[in-house]
């Protein structure tokens, strides 16, 4: 694993002189978890407990999801690379106000694979094909630098995949992965870019997606999901890695970000000026719909 | 024109320009294929993908969204935003083994009743082609309850040696 123990040192430092001065009320970051190995969440409001924030290539959590739970509160979020482009996200839709909100930006070297009480040193799926390690919303920037190399494979290889197999091929891969969802909702509550206060698949009155546990159930609540991500999902795949059982949720959504990207030529999170692409529409585009 | 398999189209028409449109295909008594069903919308923007995947699920074969020309929309900009929603729906129910033929998004005007024909037409006879769909977003049809009056219920047949519980005697 690359060294990162400068990392763990600067956001200690950080972090504790943002609590004394009382900047802020909050640092969210991460925290050795109980195995001794992973990391979980780490939730600071006092100088003095600054000691046991970390980082490390096994903090996998996209943490604006906690921005989001305490929002309206003065913040500081330690936030990897591809956070912050959840973070403008958030912004740009004003769900956290950005001038309540610290953000201490990695520059990231890629998280790896790791389960309680494991880790090793195979980065992430995400983390193979991120060509962005620099954080795009900072007030504090730790970590060097990192070259960014030229992918010499297609990062949206799998999907494109899958989109050449016969029909009947692709209807059978996601029958098989949406029969074995339970319906637990792991992947909505994980995902920041998931805030609604009444999630349309909970909702009784109208009951657009029903409660039986079937697949047209279960594949209607992923199509939604994936459709309310489409050009907001910025791909930090916390949906896929919560899933108890490994649904390939990030096919759904990469799907739509390559889309999103082939049609509209946008990325989300970048720069929260830009409006997102379904939120604005060009007078005189083809889209090869509608006619 | 007669088809080998009768698919069911739901229409999401709005309320200004293509219901409008229709109107006008009955009154000129215009003649379309009875398969599409409609269903009047303020607008083509009001239509919430959750809407066409609902019907998907219901059991239609093939989704129309009509809404006012570019332009025209009643609301400025309703049809705009729907195009970009549609377009990439398509492609997503397409990745998911629905056709991209079974969803369209049009443009028919209050003075189009010939065109709206046209298209309800063209539609039928290509989602015929097509067939029943084969994907999984289709809800099994469920058997209606069968309601006998208290103290009347059917003792429930006994289980058959381990083998799997016949289903209960009832509907049609």
């Amino acid at each position: 694993m690359v060294a990162v123990e400068n990392i763990t040192q600067l956001i200690q430092e950080k972090a504790r002189e943002l609590l004394s001065s009382g900047q802020v009320e909050l640092v969210i970051g991460y925290q050795r978890a109980s195995d001794g190995v992973t990391a979980r969440p780490a939730f600071v409001r006092k100088a003095e407990d600054a000691g046991k924030l970390i980082f490390d290539q096994t903090c996998t959590h996209n943490l604006g999801k906690y921005a989001i739970e305490h929002r309206g509160k003065s913040l500081a979020i330690v936030a990897k690379a591809c956070d912050t482009f959840g973070i403008n996200v958030l912004i740009q839709e004003k769900q956290i106000v950005r001038e309540k909100t610290y953000v201490i930006g990695i520059n990231c070297p890629g998280v790896v694979e790791s389960s309680f009480g494991e880790t090793g040193d195979r980065l992430q799926y995400r983390c193979q094909i991120c060509q962005e390690h620099a954080p795009a919303v900072f007030d504090y920037i730790v970590g060097d630098p990192i070259l960014e190399k030229p992918l010499d494979f297609d990062p949206y290889a799998k999907v494109k995949e899958l989109e050449a197999l016969p029909q009947e091929e692709r209807i059978a891969f996601w029958e098989k992965h949406f029969d074995r969802c339970i319906r637990c909702y792991a992947c909505r509550n994980a995902c920041p870019q998931c805030y609604c206060t009444e999630c349309v698949v909970e909702q009784i009155d109208p009951n657009w997606v029903g409660a039986p546990i079937q697949v047209p159930e279960k594949q209607i609540f992923h199509v939604i999901r994936a459709f309310h991500l489409a050009g907001r999902c910025i791909g930090c795949n916390e949906c896929e890695r919560v899933c108890p059982v490994g649904i390939p949720l990030s096919l759904l959504n990469m799907k739509f970000s390559l889309e999103v990207e082939q049609q509209f030529g946008y990325k989300p999170g970048r720069d929260p000026e830009v409006c997102a692409p379904l939120a604005t529409y060009q007078p005189d585009e083809d889209l090869g719909i509608g006619g | 024109m007669s088809l080998d398999y009768e698919p069911r189209i739901i229409g999401f028409l709005c309320n200004w320009c293509a219901f409008a449109g229709a109107d006008l295909a009955g009154t000129t008594r215009t003649t379309y294929p009875s398969n599409i069903r409609i269903i009047r919308v303020p607008c083509s923007g009001r239509v919430d993908p959750l809407l066409v995947l609902k019907a998907f699920q219901q059991g239609a074969d093939a989704v129309l969204i009509a809404g006012c020309h570019p332009g025209d929309c009643h609301y400025v900009q309703g049809n705009y935003y729907a195009r970009r929603r549609f377009a990439l729906l398509r492609q997503f129910l397409d990745y998911l083994g629905i056709e991209k033929e079974r969803l369209r998004l049009e443009w028919v005007s209050a003075s189009e009743g010939r065109k709206f024909s046209r298209l309800v037409t063209e539609m039928t006879q290509e989602v015929a082609r097509l067939g029943p769909r084969k994907d999984t977003v289709k809800r099994p049809a469920r058997q209606a309850p069968v309601l006998r009056p208290l103290g009347q219920e059917e003792a429930a047949p006994a289980l058959k040696g381990g083998a799997a519980a016949p289903a209960k005697s009832g509907g049609e």
